[in-house]
């Protein structure tokens, strides 16, 4: 008997994923029973949709752990600082010239300081550095209110990469070859003090981001009724635009790091450098350098969260949350996998929904239902759904 | 600037019954207590700790706004039957670990002169009630709980006045609006949607669901609860209404409001399901941030949205009150997301601690001998029209919260600046500053001053 | 670290190599420092020799300091020792807390049966989401215990709410120690009510009121307040006394805090007070603040001790060695699982005791104060303080909190003033606001990049420069 478990025990390790599968699905299906079409139809549009911002989400968590093994606590306030930045740039009609000259010009020493302080000195980046700084205020300045979603776009992704930046060399630099617990404190330190600093520049007003708006009516862009559905359903299922457009970006942020991830050299020196930094540095990477590119494309992608989380609630400093919501979509998918981001978001969007259709008096759906599947899958495949099997030897 | 664009604007539609923004500022309107003891040479200080940086500060800035300018106010004039006022405050961040150190040092630290403490949140009400009542501190809140206001039994008043009615009460007098409206609610039924914090849930205990149901106005046993990081709440919305729910009940702030108006434009059930809510939903920052989302009769989604009113509001400017709160916010410079319920109440707050010091300061003849078991027993025989009407402090007989309430409705200026705009043509649209335009929101009471059931400890 | 000895000096026993007190100096320094803090209470404004030296804003610090202490111990042996990331620490505590809180209110257990009691409870629930360990490593261990925390309080709030209160507060009796002794017989009567001060006990002959003509009004007999409404459990504890026979003798009534209050018998709704033969007697009551120091800090550093010689032992070197390479220890004879459940089970034995602590210390619960900030706040503070070291809970509980409570809160009005003046631009309700978040995170970053193993690390090398003075290496 013993014997006949050993010899089959994938086997019979599947045989009882499946069982239990079945006796899932047949408990929800249970519950489902009562419920009508259309409210099934509604609870999956709206899992997948809000799971395509938790990807997005994510995704910018993970890219950060492929490439240095951070797990980044201040990802939740670098979307509201992103958020903030491109409000500022969204809602204000005349942009002050000396503020946007001042951000392009310290994202620009940024940029060029990455390597070292001295690159400076050398007249050729000199004058890139003020060239630079020239090119993106204009982009940030130039033309009129027609041209604010240029404006706001430049200045997000002058933001986004000052903060990364930032980021990355004052607090993250330092640290490299020490303990990677100590660097993951490091990002709980750099919460608070984005928070403080978003306190300082925007206050605390919930505010009104208006990027999801036609400009023609002044009012949000109308949900898709799926009216050709209404009698196969029972009822009606809407989609609405604006987490259709989150979704399609998460799609496509997706698909561009799976790309970038595989056939760029920036991106497999990344992953080489997660693996480990001290060795990666003793064979040529410039690990530096590598880092503070992940931190500011994470950064970016952050902004971009921020921005349409912002758009479809409020922009608040609560925007913060939903990267302790997205936890367990990063863990679910896999701390190193770029489709585990997405697939993790989109499982965890869906488990939320129908949590809360089932049971949303006792918080199900938030509180409950994510963490329980979190913690099959994880006894199930440890290193998540689509994370790296780790070969360990002493 | 954008900012002072807009403030600009709604002071003008406000300002219809306001011509006095050019002319000198005006008296003190509330009808203080004479000083009887010179305080020449001394200092009042008002205490206050809370949530400014955590996630209620988007709601708290403007307290400290309105005691700064407050502060600065009677310092200009002289100060307080000659004594100065001053401010000491700590930032609590939201966690309980922080409110507690906070609350040991400001004890140990001013010791015999702190008799009076102003809280924002009732959690912290619910953390200090038993030391308070341990220290005789008296404490001032915006709205308590029932815990934090009477105790676990809801029966043992305590040492912390609130000015605002109980959600629980301003729930039940709700219900009693509903029910004496028969022609607009036929047969209501009340579902609640809502954040699920200790002030979200307020309202959803049996005894307010047992009272409603003895007026026939049915209230769903099971409470929806969303979070303030949700973008989509469809779900939620649709299981009340499933559940047969006509009007839909939130205690949420800024954009909760917001959300549910508009996942019900978008189900298409504007006309049908009525929302409503406990009294910060009656709030600027809801009438902003809700106006994303238009209704098919071309006004933003939480037009004609129910709440408690519990006190004037900035739109009432036939009231003294509201017209010297008005005045010191448009000379402060303060943005139009302040104008909202915090920055008012806290005016009102300021001017009634001052009253009960100053009261209690004349029945004991100085202000060292002032202890915090005089301000309570002040304060026990208090029934005080707050800034001249603003609303009424009474906590006589056991009274922890107030005990009046009215219930009014959410809308948008027309733009001849005189009423509620009753479609897109005839509403008022301002620049918002950034090519966009804006609705501006008004707060229209529909009953008079009535006195809330009371439902607590049941 | 390794034991670093002067020149000349080398450890000749493993007992030598072992020991916790390495020279009489570092015993008469511990003892010292314990003693000072013992006495530091009665030098406080309100201790009991008036001498006001100290505020007593500081014995209650102490006191919230060491309760943190035991918790982040507890998350040391687990993270530190054993190498096991935990985010839910803050979600054991919770069990401890309202485990304590609800035998001490529903089963009339006494702070010392509830104790012990609520860290077993918290162990075995500790063990429970320890078993994904198995398996599970990491970072993603880290999420397995975070599900924790979201679970547990969930449990709490929900399916438990009858217990918990759910988010409404939870008051909990002041711990009480006995004996009681006897002081007083009184007779009450319909218009004379027990008075009662924490700690008092009243025993209430029933046998004297011949109740056996009321049948079954036994369990109605309740205390009530001046209302008429019954009090609380939290308040007062109540116990039926019976006799061999199972006849019931007596009811006492032991009351947590001060209060007026009558004893009724409730029949149909209506109350009706009487007249009884009572008996009082009085024990002392840990209500006040020095009292719970003195409860609190030695345990505290009983804790400390006890987890300083866990390590010593086999289990805790195997707790190391699992740590250092789990592939390794295993081939050497340690079974991983084994190890890495005790570590969680003694982790969580330590959170349940800290909670159980701040339940009777707060008097007060409620499910914010166990939530996510918290857990990741405690990890902060073991690993500012040093993971893996015996002292590094302390170090860490004290750095965080000196900041939280006497630095930033000293900066900050003087901050307040100064920085709208530099920034005039910038409104000043923004500034003051954005204080504490700025400070405290500014100072974690400066000082993770200036010491990132840890003050307890800092601590060693100290101590081994000054052992190796005047030669450095």
């Amino acid at each position: 008997m013993s014997e006949f478990i050993y010899r089959n025990k994938q086997q019979l390790t599947w045989a009882l994923y499946a069982v239990a599968t079945v006796l899932l699905v047949l408990f929800i299906g249970d519950q489902l029973a009562g419920k009508k079409a259309a409210r099934i139809a509604q609870t999956l549009i709206s899992g997948l949709l809000v799971g395509g911002v938790y990807g997005l989400v994510a995704l910018g968590i993970v890219v950060i752990n492929k490439a240095s093994g951070v797990f980044n606590f201040a990802h939740g306030w670098m979307m509201v600082v992103g958020g903030m930045i491109f409000w500022s740039f969204f809602t204000v009609s005349e942009i002050s010239l000396a503020g946007a000259g001042l951000l392009s010009a310290a994202t620009m020493l940024m940029i060029m300081t990455t390597v070292s302080y001295r690159d400076l000195l050398k007249q050729r980046n000199l004058a890139i550095t003020a060239g630079g700084a020239l090119a993106l205020t204009a982009l940030m300045t130039v033309g009129g209110i027609e041209l604010r979603w240029l404006h706001a776009l430049a200045g997000t992704f002058a933001g986004a990469i000052l903060t990364g930046l930032a980021v990355e060399r004052f607090t993250i630099r330092p640290l490299i070859g020490q303990p990677l617990f100590t660097a993951v404190l490091m990002t709980l330190a750099v919460a608070e003090v984005l928070h403080g600093v978003t306190q300082i520049a925007w206050g605390t007003v919930e505010l009104n981001l208006p990027v999801f708006v036609n400009p023609q009516t002044n009012s949000r862009f109308k949900p898709i009724r799926l009216e050709a559905f209404r009698e196969a359903l029972d009822g009606i299922a809407i989609i609405r635009v604006e987490l259709v457009i989150a979704f399609v970006l998460a799609l496509l942020a997706f698909i561009g790091f799976i790309l970038f991830f595989r056939y760029t050299s920036v991106g497999l020196a990344m992953r080489a450098t997660s693996e480990d930094q001290q060795l990666a540095q003793s064979v040529g990477l410039r690990v530096r350098v590598i880092l503070a590119i992940t931190w500011a494309v994470a950064a970016f992608l952050a902004s971009i969260a921020g921005v349409l989380q912002g758009g479809a609630v409020g922009l608040s400093l609560n925007i913060s949350f939903v990267a302790l919501r997205v936890f367990p979509a990063v863990l679910l998918g896999g701390l190193e996998s770029i489709t585990g981001a997405l697939a993790g978001g989109i499982i965890i969007g869906i488990v939320e929904q129908f949590g809360t259709l089932l049971n949303s008096s006792e918080q199900v759906g938030t509180n409950l239902a994510p963490y329980a599947v979190l913690m099959l899958v994880l006894v199930i495949r440890p290193d998540g759904l689509f994370g790296q099997k780790r070969i360990e030897r002493i | 600037m954008k900012k002072h664009g807009i403030l600009l604007a709604l002071l003008l539609v406000i300002g219809g019954a306001l011509p006095s923004l050019a002319q000198d500022m005006m008296d003190y309107p509330a009808d203080m207590s004479e000083c009887e003891v010179d305080l020449s040479g001394e200092t009042i200080n008002i205490f206050h700790f809370g949530d400014l940086s955590g996630p209620y500060a988007f709601i708290t800035q403007p307290i400290v706004s309105a005691l700064t300018d407050a502060v600065a106010y009677w310092n200009g004039r002289g100060g307080v039957c000659g004594a100065e006022l001053a401010q000491v405050y700590e930032d609590t961040g939201g966690s309980r670990e922080a409110a507690q150190s906070a609350y040991d040092r400001f004890t140990s630290a001013y010791g015999d002169e702190l008799d009076l403490l102003l809280l924002y949140s009732s959690d912290d009400g619910e953390l200090l009630r038993e030391q308070l009542a341990e220290d005789e501190i008296v404490s001032f809140i915006s709205a308590g709980s029932i815990a934090s206001l009477y105790g676990e039994d809801g029966q043992t008043p305590g040492w912390l006045f609130a000015s605002n009615p109980l959600y629980i009460n301003q729930f039940g007098f709700f219900c009693q609006f509903v029910a004496a409206s028969p022609e607009l609610f036929p047969d209501p039924v009340i579902g609640f949607v809502t954040w699920p914090n200790a002030f979200g849930r307020s309202g959803t205990e049996p005894a307010a669901r047992e009272y409603c149901g003895g007026l026939g106005v049915e209230v769903l046993a099971e409470p929806q609860f969303f979070l303030p990081t949700d973008t989509d709440i469809l779900t939620q919305v649709q299981n009340a209404i499933d559940g047969g729910a006509n009007i839909i009940y939130t205690n949420s702030l800024a954009s909760g409001p917001a959300l549910i108006a508009s996942a019900l434009v978008d189900l298409g059930l504007e006309e049908e399901i009525t929302l409503a809510g406990v009294n910060w939903v009656m709030d600027t920052t809801v009438g902003l941030l809700g106006q994303r989302v238009l209704k098919s009769n071309g006004l933003p989604a939480v037009d004609g949205m129910l709440g408690s009113m519990p006190f004037r509001w900035w739109t009432e400017q036939d009231n003294p009150a509201v017209q010297f709160v008005t005045q010191q916010f448009a000379a402060n410079n303060r943005s139009l997301p302040e104008q909202n319920i915090a920055y008012l109440l806290t005016w009102g707050a300021v001017d009634s601690i001052l009253e009960a010091t100053i009261r209690t300061v004349n029945r004991t003849g100085s202000l060292e001998a002032v202890t915090g078991a005089e301000i309570k027993s002040t304060m026990q025989s208090m029934d005080y029209a707050v800034l001249g009407g603003l609303m009424q402090h009474r906590y006589e007989d056991g009274m922890r919260d107030a005990t009046m309430n009215r219930i009014a409705v959410l809308k948008y200026a027309n733009t001849t600046m005189t009423g509620p705009a009753t479609g897109p043509d005839d509403a008022l649209l301002i620049d918002d500053g950034a090519g966009g335009k804006l609705f501006l929101p008004l707060v229209v009471p529909l009953s008079d001053f009535m006195e809330v059931p009371q439902l607590r400890g049941q | 670290m390794a034991n670093i000895n002067p020149a000349g000096v080398f450890d000749t026993t493993y007992e030598e190599d072992m020991l916790i007190d390495r020279t009489r100096r570092d015993k008469l320094w511990k003892n010292l420092a314990f003693l000072a803090l013992l006495l530091l209470p009665l030098f406080s404004v309100s201790g009991p020799l008036g001498l006001k030296l100290i505020s007593d804003q500081y014995v209650g610090l102490i006191a919230r300091v060491s309760i943190f202490v035991i918790a982040v111990q507890g998350l040391n042996l687990l993270v530190g020792y054993t190498g096991q990331m935990s985010l839910g620490h803050a979600a054991f505590m919770a069990i401890g807390a309202y485990g304590s809180a609800i035998m001490a209110r529903e089963l009339g257990f006494s702070f010392w049966a509830a104790l012990p009691a609520s860290a077993l409870l918290t162990g075995l629930i500790g063990l429970l989401f320890g078993l994904p360990s198995l398996r599970v490593k990491g970072f993603y261990l880290a999420m397995a215990t975070l599900a924790a925390q979201f679970i547990i309080p969930w449990a709490l709030r929900y399916p438990l709410e009858d217990l918990t209160g759910g988010t409404r507060p939870l008051s909990v009796p002041a711990p009480i120690i006995g004996p009681f002794l006897p002081y007083a017989d009184d007779a009450i009567s319909d218009d004379a009510p027990l008075i009662f001060e924490a700690g008092d006990r009243y025993f209430v002959d029933v046998i004297s009121l011949r109740f056996a003509q009321i049948e079954g009004a036994y369990p109605a007999i309740e205390l009530v307040n001046p209302g008429g409404l019954v009090v609380p459990a939290g308040d007062v504890n109540m116990t039926i006394h019976e006799d061999a026979e199972g006849n019931t003798t007596g009811i006492s009534y032991i009351a947590s805090k001060a209060g007026e209050y009558r004893v009724a018998v409730i029949a149909d709704g209506s109350t009706t007070s009487f007249a009884a033969q009572v008996s009082r007697s009085k024990a002392l009551s840990f209500a006040s603040d020095i009292a719970m120091y003195y409860l609190i800090v030695p345990l505290a550093a009983l804790l400390m001790f006890l987890a300083r010689n866990i390590i010593r032992t086999r289990t805790g070197r195997a707790f190391i060695s699992v740590r250092d390479n789990d592939l390794a220890a295993e081939l050497l004879g340690i079974n991983v699982f084994i190890t890495k459940l005790r570590a969680f089970f003694l982790s969580a034995v330590y959170a349940g005791i800290a909670g159980c602590l701040l339940a009777f210390e707060r008097n007060s619960l409620s499910l914010d104060m166990f939530q996510l900030d918290v857990s990741i706040e405690m990890l902060a503070m073991l690993i500012i303080g040093g993971a893996g070291f015996p002292l590094g809970a302390m170090f860490g509980v004290t750095f965080i909190r000196l900041l939280q409570e006497a630095a930033i809160p000293m900066l900050r009005p003087w901050l307040a003033d100064l920085l709208p003046r530099v920034f005039p631009f910038i409104d000043a309700v923004n500034i003051t606001s954005a204080i504490n978040p700025i400070l405290f995170g500014g100072a974690l970053i400066i000082f993770l990049v200036l010491e990132p193993r840890g003050i307890a690390h800092r601590w060693e090398v100290f101590k081994v420069a000054w052992k190796l003075r005047p030669y450095s290496y």
